[in-house]
């Protein structure tokens, strides 16, 4: 676990003790976050791998200011959320399947927006638009209006806009859902080139093989808690395991003591 | 358990604000609804719906006017008053009906008088003529008839028989009174001991100002509202709906900047609607209504430059209340068309202005002017008709702006709470502020 003190730290994002409690008519009080703690740094993937409903996405929109913790602290390029969500927002690119692009706009329109309302430097947006619009490939189609672009269309102006604004840190929750094949390798592709740019990516999903491809380091989060954290040799070497699949099985059925058995995606159920 | 607050400041950012608001209007007008109810519908509507209405209505005329009557006869005329029938019967307009013949001396459409009543009934006759001596005891002349019309008053055909029966009659009866008097031995003027008349003082053109007063204040509310309806949704409901709702929320613009953003591109589209309404309606009035009113009748309108700016800034008064109203309703929905069912309750306030602009002696009162919208209404329509209560309007501006300020403040509070803010809380405005408020 990580454990460095905040002084001689060099995190782009720091949680500590985050927890997040909150009340569900159905299922009462929920600890959606229970006490996290980690750190991400400059030019690295770290995964947050869990089952659905594991705190994943309560954990990203917390360090996106989207919601707020119950306790402890989270902070992004030093903002704290609570004291700074603003700069908080404008040192992140937040990517996620809830965050879908304004059908309205064209392609060259929402990154213009995206560029200027995160803050981009104002005589400098076309320039980055133009850029944009040439690395993602999406020059053929910038300027018809997203709602008529074909999904793997909209991925790419959807990346586009999520780095438009040149974010350090770049969030992505669970962002190769709904993708076929060749789109969700594209997405694999460019996370590792921004990767490679120097940015912090924090990448959230429930499927191993990407976690286990694309992540420098990876934390198991289940039922709010962090699990383990490490590289994906450290959690080998400690659960004896060599498949990520195996892994998580181990840390989450561990977790839930003996005779517990995972079920599909993930859910735990008591045999015995 | 204590529902968990959002993150929330509440500080503004112009710069922030402004490039939100030009994403939202760029998406609302791109929007086929927005544009049809809060622009074309202004443009087109009145012209169209006034010169619909007034060829609609001279062209029923012209169909009653081309009608003829279908009128029989009960119980025949004393033979003295045989040219009654004759003088009835001379009209174009009506012709005798015969529903099963009685026994009278060859007066056409003379009929017993169970077939005409069942005549009438069925729509086969229009208008049944029936004569009764009145019995001579010397208080009338010899020969008096009485005479009453049965009419079906359900059927504007049979109403319009009865007036054109009841005009025969009334020739008919003059010219028969001037010859009794004259055998009688007296002068004709003596017959009629005094005259009643009536006159309208009002002008054609007070009349006119009257009638564009009533309407267009009513229309201005309406189309404001209109005009705010599809947009709120479409900026609450719709992003949630389209899950675009988090996006805007993941930039780094203050919240404040994106609820007054979202807030202020409704408004405007909303004082976009009821300025192109007066605009429209002017228009419609002096390039349709009035060459048709000139040629039936001589109703006029003329409008005092002073209510232009009263209007546009009742305008600018009706959106920001609408805006704040209805954002405020539909944020609470999770689908456009659920938006559109919770802003139910905004859109009848439409119609309580009807209640008060029908009493067309009533001006702006201070209470009047402390109800929110027929406030508005009744001050649009006082200008019209060149009635400025300054301290009133004054009043009437305050009242509206204090309700949107209380109106906003409520969405600020309610914006706090994240599961209002993440669409997780179920339910409408209504349920939420139960729930609140009893945890």
């Amino acid at each position: 676990m990580e454990g460095a003190p905040e002084a001689v730290s060099d995190a782009t994002v720091r949680v500590r003790q985050l927890r997040k409690d909150f009340f569900d008519e159905a299922r009462g009080e929920v600890h959606a976050v229970d006490g996290l703690d980690f750190e991400c740094h400059r030019g690295e993937v770290f995964g947050l791998l869990g089952a659905n409903g594991a705190g994943k996405t309560t954990t990203l929109r917390i360090l996106s200011t989207v919601i707020r913790p119950t306790a402890g602290s989270a902070s992004v390029m030093g903002h704290d959320v609570l004291e700074e969500p603003e700069a908080v927002r404008r040192s992140l690119g937040f990517y996620s399947a809830s965050t879908a692009l304004y059908p309205r706009l064209t392609g060259r329109e929402t990154l213009q927006f995206f560029a200027r309302v995160n803050r981009y430097p104002e005589p400098q947006v076309a320039a980055r638009v133009d850029e944009l619009v040439h690395r993602f490939g999406i020059g053929e189609y910038q300027d018809t209006r997203v709602e008529k672009l074909s999904s793997g269309m909209k991925q790419k102006v959807s990346m586009a806009r999520t780095v438009a604004h040149d974010p350090p840190v770049l969030i992505f929750d669970e962002p190769t859902v709904g993708l076929d094949v060749m789109n969700a390798l594209e997405m694999v592709r460019v996370v590792r080139e921004l990767r490679d740019e120097g940015k912090t990516i924090l990448f959230s999903s429930h499927i191993m093989s990407e976690v286990e491809k694309l992540c420098d380091r990876i934390g198991i989060i289940h039922r709010g808690r962090l699990l383990a954290l490490g590289t994906l040799e450290d959690l080998r070497q400690e659960t004896g395991k060599h498949y990520l699949e195996d892994v998580f099985v181990h840390y989450v059925t561990d977790a839930e003591g003996e005779g517990a058995v995972l079920g599909p995606m993930g859910a735990i159920r008591k045999d015995g | 358990m204590t529902p968990h607050l959002s993150t929330w400041a509440p500080t503004l950012d112009l710069r922030s604000t402004k490039i939100l608001y030009q994403r939202e209007l760029r998406s609302a007008l791109r929007e086929r609804s927005v544009v049809v109810n809060g622009i074309l519908m202004p443009i087109f509507l009145y012209p169209l719906l006034l010169w619909g209405m007034f060829s609609a209505l001279n062209f029923v005329q012209g169909l009653n006017d081309g009608v003829r009557s279908r009128v029989a006869f009960t119980g025949p005329p004393p033979e003295v008053h045989r040219a009654l029938v004759d003088t009835i019967l001379a009209r174009q307009d009506v012709e005798a009906v015969d529903v099963g013949r009685a026994d009278g001396g060859g007066i056409p459409g003379l009929v017993p008088m169970e077939a005409a009543i069942v005549g009438l009934q069925d729509g086969r006759i229009d208008a049944v003529v029936t004569f009764e001596m009145i019995p001579d005891g010397g208080s009338t002349l010899p020969d008096n008839v009485g005479i009453t019309v049965r009419f079906d008053r359900t059927e504007t055909r049979s109403a319009g028989a009865r007036d054109r029966v009841e005009d025969a009659v009334a020739s008919y009866r003059s010219g028969w009174i001037d010859q009794e008097v004259e055998s009688l031995g007296m002068e004709r003027a003596a017959r009629t001991p005094f005259v009643i008349d009536s006159e309208n003082v009002a002008s054609g053109e007070s009349v006119g100002t009257l009638l564009l007063g009533q309407m267009l204040s009513l229309f201005i509310v309406i189309m404001v509202a209109l005009g705010c309806f599809i947009p709120s949704v479409d900026t609450t409901a719709g992003e949630r709906e389209r899950s675009t709702w988090e996006t805007t929320l993941t930039v780094s613009a203050p919240r404040s900047s994106v609820i007054a953003a979202k807030y202020l591109s409704v408004a405007t589209l909303g004082v976009v609607a009821g300025v192109l309404n007066v605009l429209a309606l002017f228009l419609s009035m002096g390039a349709v209504v009035r060459p048709l009113m000139a040629e039936s009748g001589d109703i006029s309108f003329s409008l005092p430059l002073l209510s232009i700016p009263v209007m546009i800034a009742g305008a600018c008064a009706l959106a920001l209340f609408f805006a704040a109203a209805m954002m405020l309703l539909a944020s609470f929905a999770r689908t456009f068309k659920d938006g559109q069912a919770m802003i139910q309750p905004v859109y009848w306030l439409v119609f309580l202005p009807v209640l008060l602009g029908n009493q067309t002696d009533r001006t702006l009162t201070p209470t009047i002017a402390s109800i929110p919208v027929a406030n508005v209404s009744m001050m649009i329509r006082d200008s019209i008709n060149g009635v400025f209560l300054w301290p009133l309007i004054a009043q009437t501006l305050l009242v509206t702006l204090a309700t949107v300020a209380v109106l906003l403040l409520v969405a600020q509070y309610i914006l706090r709470f994240e599961d209002f803010l993440l669409g997780s809380f179920d339910g409408s405005f209504w349920r939420f502020v139960r729930a609140r408020l009893s945890s």
